[in-house]
């Protein structure tokens, strides 16, 4: 038996239990059961038992987020996900909220984002901790900034030269060039995760 | 549309015999055109039998774990009716509007 094909069959169980994460636990447990079984009955079919046939089976087997968002099909509408303006609100907020209003503005997009059934545990385990405070961070970042030099001539009023130079502050190029590669981090790293959220909860509501 | 009806095509495969989740799918991936994720299967069933239209039982398999038959109560029966009836005027009324479109 390939360790391979166990390895992908085992990747697609542990995804589909995290998606299934939110129903009931008896429910959760008894429809990943029921695949596992389906999908051990599947590779007794099969001629080879390789990788690719694997793949094949999983793939007709479907996106565990597909068969996550049947399992909701029928619940209320209110439990069922979509993107509403409540998930735009979070995703908004996580990324500026904090900016507008320091750190609440950013909670409040917290407190949105785990209220609303669009995202599973997982995906807002991400949204939460990739960035904390979401742009809030650069802006801190550009604020307490890099101190600028500044210098100081001593002009000879009489030949107009140059006689002396003292310059002050300044930071060194290598702590330049660490804060410019802070700074691109914190500003790309809260936007893609909202642009993550954003991918993730559209396509969520468009398979319900 | 297709998600409505592929319930009534459970309940009609059921209608003919009882049959376990793997039967199940298997019957239902046969025919073109109706299965595009095998798994969903599986959570439909569930909802099916919370809803009433099926029931299922435990029956011991010679080739595995013990397996799940399920089968079409009263209510799946009458249900199944209703769609049939249902379905027959709906599909000659598309048919009237779609006659001689090109596919």
């Amino acid at each position: 038996m390939s360790t391979a094909a166990d390895h992908l069959i085992d990747e697609y169980l542990e995804r589909l239990n995290d998606e299934l994460a939110d129903l009931p636990r008896a429910r959760r447990r008894e429809l990943v059961r029921e695949i596992s079984e389906h999908i051990e009955a599947a590779r007794a079919d099969l001629p080879a038992q390789d990788e690719r046939e694997i793949r094949e089976l999983l793939e007709r087997l479907g996106d565990p987020m597909d068969i996550a968002v049947e399992a909701h099909a029928g619940a209320e509408p209110a439990t069922r996900p979509r993107v509403g303006a409540w998930e735009v609100a979070a995703i908004i907020l996580l990324l500026v909220g904090g900016i507008f209003l320091p750190f609440v503005g950013w909670l409040v997009g917290v407190f949105l984002l785990w209220a609303s059934s669009a995202w599973t545990s997982w995906e807002k385990l991400v949204g939460t901790l990739v960035v904390p405070g979401g742009l809030l961070g650069p802006v801190l970042l550009l604020v307490l900034g890099v101190s600028v030099e500044s210098c100081t001539r001593v002009i000879d009023v009489t030949t107009g030269a140059v006689s002396s130079q003292s310059c002050t502050g300044g930071t060194s190029a290598a702590v330049q060039a660490l804060w410019i590669a802070a700074f691109a981090a914190l500003v790309i790293a809260p936007i893609a995760s909202a642009v993550f959220l954003a991918r993730r909860a559209s396509r969520r509501a468009a398979a319900a | 549309m297709r998600r409505g009806t592929l319930e009534y095509c459970v309940l009609a495969l059921l209608d003919e015999d009882e049959r376990y989740g793997f039967d199940l799918v298997k019957g239902l991936a046969e025919v073109d055109g109706m299965v595009t994720s095998e798994g969903t299967i599986y959570p439909l069933l569930g909802r099916l039998r919370r809803d009433g239209l099926v029931e299922s039982t435990w029956r011991e398999s010679t080739s595995g774990p013990p397996r799940r038959y399920y089968r079409l109560t009263e209510s799946g029966r009458t249900a199944l009716a209703a769609f049939v009836r249902e379905w027959s005027r709906f599909r000659d009324a598309v048919d009237h509007f779609l006659e001689g479109k090109a596919p």
